[in-house]
């Protein structure tokens, strides 16, 4: 505020509650006596005066509180903006001095934007997954049933339909138990445009009422359409609608051809029901013959995914306990199916969560070290700094800065650096979000499950406000106690680190080499596992091979002459496609979901010989040929093995050895049933194969049964063809000929089998390329540290080397002096990280595939890969000491 | 003078108030003895009523305050008026010029 002319100024504004009374008062007090003078002058009596002045003024003691009320808010209210002008100083003046020194900040901001970034697109991906709850009515309610059988080997698998139901009706604990196939089916769909191959789920009637989602046009299934009805109804997801309706309004009612069948589509449903998988476009009611309940195969063939709604309050045991029951008297009621059958529950988010929760946290985990790592980092570079800068903070302090400004100024700092890198970090946060979500393995994260939502930035500010207050603790740490006067005293030489400094400096490198030897342990055995993995040998050459993924529509292709028809010519035709080598076609390609199973028995054989759930999987006579899956046995299948030939069935390896140890299996007969009965088929064993591993690549082969397409007919196969160069360059030609068989047809997938074999390892893929980025940065964070440390310690140490390479020390013993202070303080780290890792690694043991979490040339490597970064980062500084020319040094004291 | 009819006043005794401190600064017994004169005494405002407007106009950032010397060299307390005030000032002459002559249109006419 300007003076105001001619009143000179004798005091400050108001500061206080204390003077603001009293400068009420005075004010009051001079009126009345003014009005009163005046009064006086006019001819009253002094005291008719001070009464007239008294009256004219009103209430004098209200006047003074009101007066003083409005003055205490004022103050109020400046004190709050003076509060934020201070601070709004001190980070402009934070920004001015960050500014001044760019080298410094862009490598603090740099460091913890990545970390912070990091964070964020880790924290969004485990959110997504893990946190977000499940887009169901009251979610917590649903459980998942699974059943289980010891002598299978079988855990959680899905259950038999008829157990569901009688589950469904004799448990009270269960509102409600629905039921979903486990598998998708490849569907065609026409009548809508273009034939389209849809992803396609059978549900029960009550499905959507028990997961609690509601049509957004339409209806959804109705509880009777679990049974056959008079029309088959079907309901779409949003994305099927835009996308294979072009969004028509006029959608509910419509009747479309699903695999040549009319099914009237009756609603459309939100998306993000991703049972059984991610990305179905078609839920298709069961609609099961009633009179299937009676039928054994309605217990025996485990299929359905059941998912109970608890009636409220109903804890988890309880439930549990009532299903035991129930379960027990099952097995007691069919034995004959059920009598190792076991069941249980789990929540439903915990069990769909399942495996993806251990990848996920170990990813958390990793850029939770790596953010303290940036955080020791960037708080020894701010500890340095503090020191540098101990003459400029004497100044101030001298100048009458008091010690908590000083602190506070320093801390602002902190706190600015690490805004600026929050703000950077959530930046690049969100594009590693993108990435993630291109490189995602479908398994692993659903399409829309990592996103920057409100739990992701709560979580980043989070993450930023600590990691400020953690690096920023340091310097402000040492400022609150840094020996202020001495800076003057010292004339202005740059004083280097007190010992405490030192020390601390020290410390917080060791640690920063034990984090990223973690790190890098951790990438390594998962690079190591996944190195395993991709050199284990499949059973079968995967280089040069196309897959073509064909659904045969049910209602074309009635029969199994249709069926064998179909993909005999298919085979043939492709095969003398040019550039095709070998032409097959199989079940289900190895590597990916298994097929079917089932228990078997042997000709002559007792009744307790029989084999245990072998897998089975039918075939054209090329698809041994084509995958290169070896003979070892008797003979593959030819085309004399068709319809109407005696049965012939080819084993895998693993069935050979596991059933007939010591025989021949060629020329044995087996049924496809535990126990044998007069409507068992036999089936003559005619040659033994390699084995395939059929579940994925870290799985043991399983035993396997082979059959040919044209004897047990299937309408869902996969062609194989073996090309000269790029398989991939068949594709259109391939889909010609598909076209040219039957035009409404569209091949559901075509990829390579390589491409299905990397897709098979892609979470391991993904897992190992991610923590391998994480512990590349933290290496590089760890080796800055330690040259920072280095190169503060031998400018600190100038005039000592110049002394004593006066003294006739040779360079190279000063080189020698400055590497061992930098391999010290990298062996105390890697001893540290060593142990660390040894437990920590425990945390990656299910991840890993052929490689022992301690694995010992793992960890050796990593130690001496440390060893050898440390002895790097300390060269710099160790040849600029010894280089120190002792006139210089010694004169510039 | 009851506390309403002080609510009411207000907004005309703001206007009164910047109007005096329009020609310079003056402390608060001035401006009460140039309002009695200036209106010849028709407004009979409490003097409290005063200072009440002068400390709310000044917490609003329309007046600012110093201690002065008076020309009898005693202390007190001299207001003037900001730029935030001078424009509150000429907003509220308008208004009520307007507003006076509406009144005085509607009471005149026969």
């Amino acid at each position: 505020m300007a003076p105001i002319p001619g009143i000179r100024r004798i005091f400050r504004l108001p500061t206080s509650g204390a003077t603001l009374g009293g400068e009420v008062d005075d004010e009051i007090a001079f009126h009345l006596e003014r009005r009163a003078e005046e009064l006086a002058a006019g001819g009253m009596s002094p005291a008719a005066a001070r009464a007239q002045a008294h009256r004219e003024f009103g209430d004098a003691a209200e006047a003074k509180r009101e007066l003083a009320e409005i003055g205490r808010r004022r103050l109020r209210r400046e004190r709050r903006t003076g509060a934020w002008d201070a601070l709004r100083q001190d980070a402009a003046f934070a920004l001015r001095t960050l500014r001044r020194s760019p080298g410094f900040s862009a490598v603090a901001v740099l460091t913890l934007a990545l970390a912070v970034g990091a964070n964020t697109a880790i924290f969004s991906a485990v959110s997504g997954v893990l946190l977000r709850p499940l887009p169901f009515a009251d979610p917590d309610r649903l459980v998942m049933l699974w059943e289980e059988n010891p002598e299978k080997d079988w855990h959680a698998v899905s259950a038999a339909p008829a157990n569901l139901l009688d589950w469904r009706e004799q448990v009270p604990a269960f509102q409600d138990v629905a039921g979903y196939a486990e598998f998708a089916d490849r569907v065609t769909l026409t009548g809508a445009g273009e034939p389209q191959a849809l992803s396609a789920a059978q549900v029960t009637g009550n499905f959507f009422s028990v997961l609690g989602v509601r049509a957004e046009h339409g209806r959804t299934l109705r509880d009777e359409e679990t049974w056959a009805g008079p029309e088959p109804v079907a309901v779409i997801s949003r994305r099927a609608w835009i996308r294979s309706f072009g969004a028509d309004p006029e959608v509910v009612g419509r009747v479309v051809q699903v695999d040549g069948r009319p099914v009237r589509v009756v609603g459309v449903v939100p998306p993000g029901i991703d049972l059984p998988v991610e990305g179905v476009d078609v839920w298709l009611p069961m609609a099961w013959d009633p009179a299937a309940r009676q039928q054994t195969w309605f217990r025996r063939a485990h299929w359905v995914r059941p998912v109970a709604r608890l009636r409220p309050g109903v804890p988890l045991d309880a439930a549990d306990a009532q299903l035991q029951t129930v379960v027990r008297r099952l097995q007691a009621q069919y034995p004959e199916t059920n009598r190792l059958m076991g069941a249980g529950m789990t929540p439903l988010h915990e069990f769909l969560v399942g495996d993806t929760r251990t990848p996920l946290l170990v990813l958390l985990g990793a850029v939770g070290l790596l953010l303290l790592l940036a955080c020791a980092n960037v708080g020894n570079l701010l500890l340095v700094r503090a020191t540098g800068r101990q003459r400029e903070l004497a100044v101030r302090s001298a100048l009458g800065a008091g010690r908590r400004r000083l602190v506070r100024q320093v801390a602002t700092e902190s706190l600015v650096l690490s805004a600026v890198a929050g703000g950077a970090g959530l930046l690049l946060g969100w594009g590693g979000t993108r990435v993630l979500g291109a490189l995602r393995p479908p398994e692993l994260l659903a399409e829309g499950q990592i996103a920057l939502d409100w739990r992701v930035l709560v979580y980043t500010l989070a993450v930023t406000a600590a990691s400020g207050l953690l690096f920023g603790l340091v310097p402000a740490a040492w400022t609150s106690r840094a020996p202020l006067g001495q800076g003057l005293r010292a004339g202005g030489r740059a004083t280097g680190l007190g010992r405490n400094a030192r020390r601390v400096t020290g410390a917080l490198v060791v640690a920063e080499v034990a984090v990223a030897l973690l790190l890098v342990v951790g990438a390594g055995l998962l690079l190591r596992s996944f190195r395993e993995l991709r050199e284990v040998e499949p059973g079968f050459e995967s280089r040069g091979v196309l897959a073509v993924t064909l659904v045969l529509p049910a209602a074309e292709y009635d029969t199994d002459e249709k069926v064998a028809a179909f993909y005999g010519e298919l085979v043939r035709r492709a095969g003398a496609l040019p550039g095709v080598v070998d032409a097959g076609a199989v079940r289900k390609l190895p590597l990916t979901d298994p097929s079917w199973s089932s228990d078997f028995s042997v000709a002559g054989r007792g009744p307790d010989e029989y084999g245990v759930d072998v897998l089975h999987r039918e075939v054209t006579p090329g698809y041994f040929r084509t995958l290169r899956v070896p003979l070892l046995r008797g003979r593959g299948f030819t085309p004399a093995d068709r319809a109407g030939a005696p049965m012939a069935v080819v084993v895998n390896e693993a069935l050979a050895r596991r059933y007939f140890p010591g025989e021949d299996p060629v020329g044995q007969r087996i049924a496809f049933d535990r126990v044998p009965d007069e409507s068992s088929v036999w089936r003559t064993i005619v040659g033994v194969v390699g084995s395939e591993r059929q579940d994925g690549l870290a799985d043991e082969p399983r035993p396997e049964i082979f059959a040919p397409v044209a004897q047990d007919p299937t309408r869902g196969m996969v062609l194989v063809l073996r090309a000269h160069g790029d398989p991939m360059t068949l594709a259109p030609a391939v889909r010609r000929t598909v076209a040219g068989l039957d035009p409404d047809l569209v091949p559901y997938e075509v990829q390579t089998l390589d491409g299905v074999r990397a897709d098979s390892i892609a979470r391991q893929r993904f897992l190992m390329a991610l923590l391998a980025a994480f512990a590349g940065v933290a290496l590089v964070l760890a080796l800055v540290g330690v040259y920072g440390v280095l190169a503060q310690a031998v400018r600190q140490r100038a005039q000592e080397m110049g002394i004593r390479l006066a003294l006739g020390a040779r360079p190279r013993d000063v080189l020698w002096l400055v590497v061992r202070h930098g391999l010290a303080l990298v062996a105390a780290g890697i001893g540290v990280g060593l142990g660390a890792a040894l437990v920590a690694t425990r945390a990656v043991e299910s991840l890993l595939y052929g490689v022992r979490p301690t694995d010992p040339p793992t960890f050796a490597a990593v130690a001496g890969l440390l060893a050898l970064a440390g002895l790097a980062a300390g060269v710099v500084p160790a040849l600029r000491a010894s280089r120190t020319e002792p006139a210089t040094v010694l004169r510039a004291e | 003078m009851a506390d309403q009819d002080l609510q009411l006043l207000q907004g005309t005794l703001d206007v009164l108030v910047l109007k005096t401190l329009s020609w310079g600064p003056r402390h608060g017994y001035e401006i009460a003895r140039w309002i009695r004169d200036a209106t010849d005494r028709e407004i009979q405002v409490e003097d409290r009523a005063l200072y009440v407007s002068l400390h709310r106009m000044e917490a609003r950032g329309w007046l600012e305050s110093e201690w002065g010397i008076t020309e009898n060299n005693r202390r007190a307390k001299y207001y003037r008026a900001t730029p935030e005030g001078r424009r509150q000032l000429q907003a509220q002459t308008g208004t009520w010029t307007r507003y006076a002559a509406a009144v005085f249109k509607i009471l005149h006419t026969a």
